[in-house]
């Protein structure tokens, strides 16, 4: 009881500032108590001591020091204001630039992507697809003169003109299949062509066709002559040979 | 002959006066001032507590010219955060948590660094209490300033050996003589806690300090 006592005391003396009165009660256990009356005394005098340290004067020069570093202090929050204004406006700049860059191309892709769409709406009347029954469409499209490379009249200057012009002028066109199956085959009397047709070895003159693709490129596919060796060794032999005879 | 009945029909009242209420503007209004422009009001707020708080630094870093450079960062804070100072509670109180806050950091930062003092060269590396570089002068005294000099001197190393947790209340306590209320707000923590270290700082002072006592 009396140590718990003693505790309070302390702790109330300690509580108090030095030129504060302690309460009479503290005062009546300080006059009793040795030891809390040691405690109290050792108390103050440290108390003292420490309060004793007093206080540090600034230097003169304080006021002027700190006027100084404020002074610096707003110069230097300008020009961080400043260099912070010019590294947005740079950024903002930049930005600005890549999205100029960036309108410019999109704007070009537009323009590279509408072109071909515009030449063949202008083409389209122009060329008529193929149908699923061409050679009934395409008649009537076909001029004669086209074929005029495969006539064998026309001569080969004519046809080398005819051809340069087919080109220049069909150069996009797609390819068109012409029939010739309708038109009747020109016939080669001997009287007409007695000048022109001159005998040939068929066996040993190979057999040619020449194809007119309908842009003017004419195809010349060459058939070697077929021979059969029976017929080779049975050329100059009897020909009614008997059946089984070779 | 008309005689004077009050002192202020001397003449000199209106300057009295004057002087008195320049004397009492109060913190809040000298900072108000300063908010709007008024570098004389400044220049009074640095004048109050400039020696308070350039002292109280020095007390927790043992370093004056350290001190006086947190001092001048406290003001130019202060000066900063004019705008946003609310009046909830009194300028010193304001001025002082910005003046802990900083000894505490820089007390901190110089942990961090590992600055060791001369006084460090000659802690025990056992974990035992840290004995001050403190030669014995075997010169005689000469007089009583020269013991309390001493003596004070002895304190000072003492209370920089103490922690920061409990050197601030201390100080604060012992030796600026503020209230428990006052410190704690300062501190940011409650009354018992303020009471509390208190105690403690002075137990382990009065441990280091029981040659001179």
């Amino acid at each position: 009881m009396r140590k718990n006592n003693c505790e309070i005391i302390r702790r109330e003396l300690d509580e108090l500032m030095l030129d504060e009165t302690s309460s009479p009660a503290a005062v009546e256990h300080l006059r009793e108590c040795a030891a809390c009356r040691e405690f109290h005394q050792k108390q103050t005098k440290l108390r003292q001591i420490v309060g004793g340290l007093g206080t540090v004067a600034a230097p003169p020069d304080f006021d002027f020091r700190l006027r100084a570093r404020l002074a610096n202090e707003a110069s230097s929050a300008t020009f961080h204001l400043t260099s912070t204004y010019w590294s947005f406006a740079r950024r903002g700049f930049a930005v600005a630039a890549v999205l100029i860059v960036f309108a410019i191309g999109i704007a070009l892709v537009r323009n590279v992507m509408n072109r071909p769409s515009e030449i063949a709406v202008k083409e389209q009347p122009a060329v008529k697809p193929p149908t699923p029954t061409p050679v009934e469409t395409q008649k009537p499209a076909v001029n004669p003169q086209d074929f005029s490379a495969a006539v064998p009249e026309n001569s080969p200057q004519k046809i080398k003109k005819e051809r340069s012009a087919q080109m220049t002028a069909k150069v996009r066109r797609p390819a068109v299949a012409v029939d010739f199956s309708s038109q009747r085959a020109e016939v080669i009397n001997g009287s007409v062509a007695a000048s022109t047709v001159f005998p040939i070895d068929a066996s040993l003159q190979s057999l040619k066709f020449s194809l007119d693709d309908g842009r003017g490129n004419a195809r010349t596919i060459s058939v070697p002559t077929i021979t059969f060796g029976s017929q080779r060794v049975l050329q100059g032999g009897n020909q009614f040979a008997p059946k089984g005879v070779w | 002959m008309n005689t004077l009945t009050t002192i202020d029909e001397l003449g000199f009242a209106p300057a009295l006066q004057q002087e008195m209420v320049e004397d009492t503007t109060s913190d809040h209004a000298l900072l108000e001032a300063t908010r709007t422009g008024d570098q004389d009001a400044f220049a009074e707020l640095v004048s109050r507590y400039r020696n308070q708080i350039t002292s109280y630094i020095y007390r927790m870093t043992n370093d004056y010219d350290g001190a006086v450079d947190l001092a001048q960062e406290t003001f130019v804070r202060v000066y900063r955060a004019a705008d946003r100072y609310q009046r909830s509670y009194a300028f010193s109180t304001y001025i002082y948590r910005i003046a802990t806050n900083l000894a505490i950091s820089e007390l901190r930062k110089r942990k961090r660094r590992k600055l060791v003092s001369l006084t460090g060269f000659f802690q025990p590396t056992d974990g035992g209490e840290p004995k001050e570089l403190n030669p014995p002068d075997g010169r005689p005294l000469q007089d009583s300033e020269l013991v309390d000099t001493e003596r004070r001197n002895a304190v000072q190393r003492a209370i920089s050996t103490l922690p920061e947790k409990y050197r601030a209340p201390l100080i604060l306590r012992d030796v600026d003589g503020r209230s428990y209320d006052e410190i704690a707000r300062i501190l940011e923590t409650s009354e018992g806690t303020v009471k509390s270290r208190i105690s403690r700082a002075r137990g382990f002072l009065r441990e280091k300090m029981r040659a001179y006592l």
